[in-house]
């Protein structure tokens, strides 16, 4: 081996060791750092992966669809009556669960009607072969499953919005193009009508922000109280409670639902909504 | 004789027969099963109550604070109750137990602190 042919030896060798080290220093720093999330497609906004044991059963892990249930029922009968948690992965759904009738199962018991049809079974005690392509209804992860809603014929006929499922779910209720029902016969337990709290409004700390005015009236039809008191907001007076934007995209108080299901936060306009006097 | 002996077996037999065959229909007409546990009548009681005390979380504002110590009292003497059930019901029940609880609980001191800021005034 010659000189030059040396010291080109020890040259590539450098360059190796020192891609080396950068990959080993780039790697979790970047992964600490994370890359930008990509934003959801219109028919993905507030889907929920469910997998808590689906893949110790050999089975895919669940894809909850929000738009379709919320069209059905209010929040408060799914994330109060029947109990479902606020955060993904809160609630430890269990086959066992399902099965007794409970969360899923308590609409998909292969008894209930919606739109004219049965709503399949969720999970039973013994499952057959036969019953694979009903398991994969909901365990469906990574798998192409043929739906019974198809997400742009829905939406076809409702309002839209910029973001989030790209609707105004509010105006389509009040259109009356959907119907989301408040309750469910033998969970919701029969309450007197809801005594609606006053609209309010709230002052941004930033300067030439617009003044957010908080629906009472939706928040509370859709939610009832004790889904938001006191879990989300712990003060139950105005003024009793801070919020920063920087909690709130972090998915702390109104965070908790609009940076997964209700409209998104990019959505500025939809709560800082009070015109600006000039 | 002996023909009226064995006409009254037979007889004896056919309706024992018969009895068994009515009390078993009747067993297996009876009303569709749920999936989940059979509720016994202690259970039933617990769900009445949950039901009662659970069911005026629209009304919370408007309780006097003795009436909200009281619904919070139900709830904790319901607890125990929910715990004693099978796993799924007590996940559901107990989730359901503690949000109505809190919620009381939040607008009591809500009140309370109310009651203070006037007793200062």
């Amino acid at each position: 081996m010659n000189k030059f042919s040396m010291s080109e030896f020890s040259m590539n060798k450098r360059i190796f060791v020192a891609l080396a080290v950068m990959l080993v220093v780039c790697g979790p720093a970047s992964s600490q750092t994370g890359v930008k999330k990509r934003r959801p497609l219109p028919y993905e906004y507030g889907r929920v992966i469910i997998r808590n044991y689906s893949e110790k059963a050999d089975l895919a892990p669940v894809v909850f669809e929000h738009w379709i249930h919320r069209s059905k029922f209010t929040c408060r009968v799914c994330h109060v009556d029947i109990g479902f948690a606020m955060k993904a992965g809160g609630t430890d759904i269990t086959a066992a669960d399902n099965a007794r009738g409970y969360y899923c199962g308590a609409c998909h018991n292969g008894k209930m009607a919606a739109d004219g049809k049965t709503v399949f079974q969720s999970c039973s005690k013994k499952a057959t072969a036969e019953d694979a392509k009903r398991c994969e209804r909901c365990h469906s992860y990574g798998l192409k499953v043929a739906s019974d809603y198809d997400f742009f014929q829905f939406s076809e006929p409702l309002p839209k919005e910029r973001f989030g499922n790209g609707l105004d779910w509010e105006k389509a209720e009040e259109l009356g193009l959907i119907k989301p029902s408040a309750s469910l016969e033998g969970v919701t337990i029969k309450r007197n009508p809801l005594v609606v709290q006053k609209d309010f409004m709230l002052n941004p700390k930033v300067a030439a922000m617009p003044d957010i005015i908080f629906s009472h009236t939706k928040h509370t039809v859709w939610n009832g109280c004790e889904l938001c008191h006191p879990e989300i907001f712990v003060g139950v007076k105005k003024g009793t409670s801070h919020y920063s934007m920087v909690e709130i995209t972090e998915g702390k108080s109104c965070g908790v639902c609009h940076t997964t299901v209700a409209f998104p936060l990019a959505d500025c306009q939809r709560c800082h909504s009070k015109p600006v006097q000039p | 004789m002996l023909f009226n002996a064995k006409f009254k077996t037979t007889i004896i037999t056919v309706l024992l027969f018969l009895g068994l065959a009515v009390f078993c229909g009747v067993r297996a007409m009876g009303a569709p099963q749920s999936s989940a546990a059979p509720a016994s009548p202690a259970q039933e009681t617990w769900r009445k109550e949950f039901d009662d005390v659970c069911g005026k979380t629209q009304d919370a504002m408007s309780f006097s604070p003795e009436e909200l110590t009281e619904l919070i009292r139900r709830c904790d003497s319901l607890r125990p109750q929910i715990e004693k059930l099978d796993e799924s019901r007590k996940k559901v029940y107990l989730g359901r137990l503690r949000r109505c609880r809190g919620l009381y609980a939040y607008v009591l001191d809500e009140k309370k602190v109310d009651e203070k800021k006037k007793e200062k005034k």
